[in-house]
């Protein structure tokens, strides 16, 4: 008797929290996209509505919101995640040349920004850009205000991003180029292979998986974007940054009467669109791969 | 050394240079405004270091409490991050003993299902989330923060990872001797998971005290936020940058638990991607 309960003491508090905050509120989540529901009252049933709403009418004001915000937020990722993976791969290329010294202070400075907080790192790098005090306008001789006026809007969101992603992506690639056997690398040389082709015919193929996994990671964690465009330009110029979590946050939490319910189905529409692309990421890269 | 070699050393090390300089320099240059007044910001331009360098900024900051009270927000910060790791070990400590160590009926299939439902876009989980924290009665306060987090699935996928490449030995001659799953758990196996609780821990404070959306979403009450929401506050508060030095010692602050946890944890940071073999392939 007994021993048939121990397993629920130790696996069911995390049961219950796993339910109450996890699978409940994901379940009410899809629920409540068929519905119109302002968080305090009762969600009413509407069926597609929300869904044909921001879809397909075009007088809509969410239609235009959902539309223009998966347009920024598709921008970003794409502008984001290439650098994400490339920059880290040739830091960590970098860091492996057997003169480069000081590696393990290199690698804690390019970490470091990694583990600031988007807020801090907003206001530390809004000075950088700030028109009268900052290097754009000193440094660069740029004169116009970065964060009000494109495309420089994009480029200090995008920089930020850059600043403080590198980092995790480069110790997981350090940590896979670490562990390629040394072997190949002298089979190379003896070949006559020069670093370039080293590259592209050893390390790349050695480091598949997690070049896949940080990959469909870096994509899927930039979909979530909202502090940098939030704190940075505010959505702006002319909600050009404003991204699809920030329309979804402003719809349910925002000022005035809450429209949690398209909000909902915006934000279904996303995760259905993050996990779309992460199994197409992964489909095609280890099909490519194999 | 061949000639190939010391090109290619030079291009290394001027690529790890500028981005090492590109890192450091924001984070510098906010350190030092943080020590300028606010006419020298205004007149001086980009200047690395102060012309004079004073301690106003970090007085004023002590001394606000009402509109901006930084000081209680790093309080407030530090006590949820405290209290979600030190729950998030023994959660996850619980839990990994459960998925790796007991015997149940459909135990890995229970794994699997919760870990495949978690891999959904937490996105979409997120309206309800705050209608449940506002149901428990818990806007406004610190466990809004503490508690959700502990539901996630990804440390205890990596203890239960960490667990399975563990014998079974130590705990199996326990058994025989007659001691309970309890007596196991506390006496033979956590001190086996110190490594992958070290480091679970160290991201769950990370993680915590940087949480921004959530934060944003949870807190009105300006007494009650973490730093994260507050700093977003403040930017408002001395918006237009008027007390630009101030602001800069806000964000210096905000970022010194996590710089100083990797100061002394940077070898658990680094290695954390070990624990995680399925990545590094």
């Amino acid at each position: 008797m007994k021993r048939k309960l121990m397993p629920a003491f130790f696996v069911g508090p995390h049961l219950i929290l796993f339910l109450v905050f996890v699978l409940i509120p994901t379940v009410y989540g899809i629920y409540a996209s068929f519905t119109q529901w302002n968080l305090n009252s009762d969600p009413v049933w509407t069926g597609l509505d929300n869904y044909r709403t921001i879809l397909f009418d075009s007088g809509s004001t969410f239609h235009r919101q959902f539309w223009n915000g998966l347009k920024n937020t598709l921008l970003f990722v794409a502008m984001s995640v290439p650098l994400l993976i490339v920059i880290p791969l040739m830091v960590a290329v970098a860091l492996e040349h057997k003169k480069v010294k000081m590696k393990g202070t290199i690698q804690a400075i390019i970490y470091v920004p990694g583990l600031i907080s988007i807020s801090a790192a907003a206001l530390i790098w809004s000075l950088i850009f700030n028109k009268q005090l900052g290097v754009s306008s000193n440094v660069f001789g740029s004169d116009a205000v970065w964060s009000t006026t494109q495309p420089y809007a994009w480029m200090i969101i995008i920089i930020l991003t850059i600043w403080g992603g590198v980092g995790g992506n480069m110790i997981i690639y350090r940590a896979s180029i670490n562990g390629v056997s040394k072997d190949l690398y002298e089979a190379g040389d003896i070949d006559g292979a020069g670093p370039i082709r080293k590259f592209f015919s050893i390390t790349l193929p050695s480091i598949r998986f997690p070049l896949i996994y940080t990959f469909v990671m870096t994509t899927a964690g930039a979909f979530n974007v909202f502090g940098q465009p939030l704190m940075l330009t505010d959505g702006g110029p002319r909600e050009s940054t404003t991204v699809l979590m920030m329309y979804i946050r402003q719809l349910a939490f925002g000022h005035g009467d809450s429209i949690a319910g398209m909000a909902s189905a915006m934000a279904v529409l996303l995760g259905v669109v993050i996990l779309v692309i992460s199994a197409l990421q992964y489909y095609v890269m280890n099909r490519n791969a194999n | 050394m061949s000639k190939n070699m010391t090109i290619s050393k030079y291009i290394s090390y001027l690529f790890l240079i500028s981005i090492c300089a590109a890192w450091a320099i924001p984070v510098i240059f906010g350190l030092t405004t943080s020590f300028r007044s606010q006419t020298e910001v205004i007149n001086s331009g980009f200047r690395l270091l102060p012309l004079e360098w004073i301690m106003d900024n970090y007085r004023a900051i002590l001394d606000n409490t009402s509109t901006a009270p930084i000081v209680r927000w790093l309080g407030n910060s530090l006590y949820i991050a405290i209290l979600h790791t030190f729950f998030v070990v023994v959660v996850i400590s619980l839990t990994g003993y459960g998925y790796s160590r007991m015997k149940f009926r459909g135990r890995d299939t229970m794994f699997f299902v919760l870990l495949g439902i978690s891999f959904f876009p937490p996105v979409v989980n997120l309206i309800p989330s705050y209608k449940i924290i506002d149901a428990l009665g818990w806007v406004n306060t610190s466990w809004a923060m503490i508690v959700p987090g502990l539901a996630g699935m990804g440390n205890i996928f990596l203890v239960r990872q960490f667990m399975l490449g563990i014998p079974h030995e130590l705990d199996e001659s326990a058994r025989v001797d007659g001691a309970g799953d309890f007596r196991i758990y506390f006496s033979i196996i956590l001190p086996l998971m110190k490594p992958v609780l070290i480091v679970c821990a160290l991201f769950s404070f990370v993680g915590s005290w940087n949480d921004f959306l959530w934060p944003v979403i949870v807190y009105t009450d300006v007494d009650k936020m973490p730093i994260t929401a507050g700093l977003l506050l403040l930017q408002d508060i001395y918006g237009n940058y008027r007390m630009i030095g101030q602001l800069m010692g806000s964000a210096m602050l905000a970022i010194i638990p996590t710089l100083l946890l990797f100061f002394f944890a940077q070898k658990y940071f680094i290695q954390s991607i070990n624990l995680n073999s399925g990545i590094k392939g």
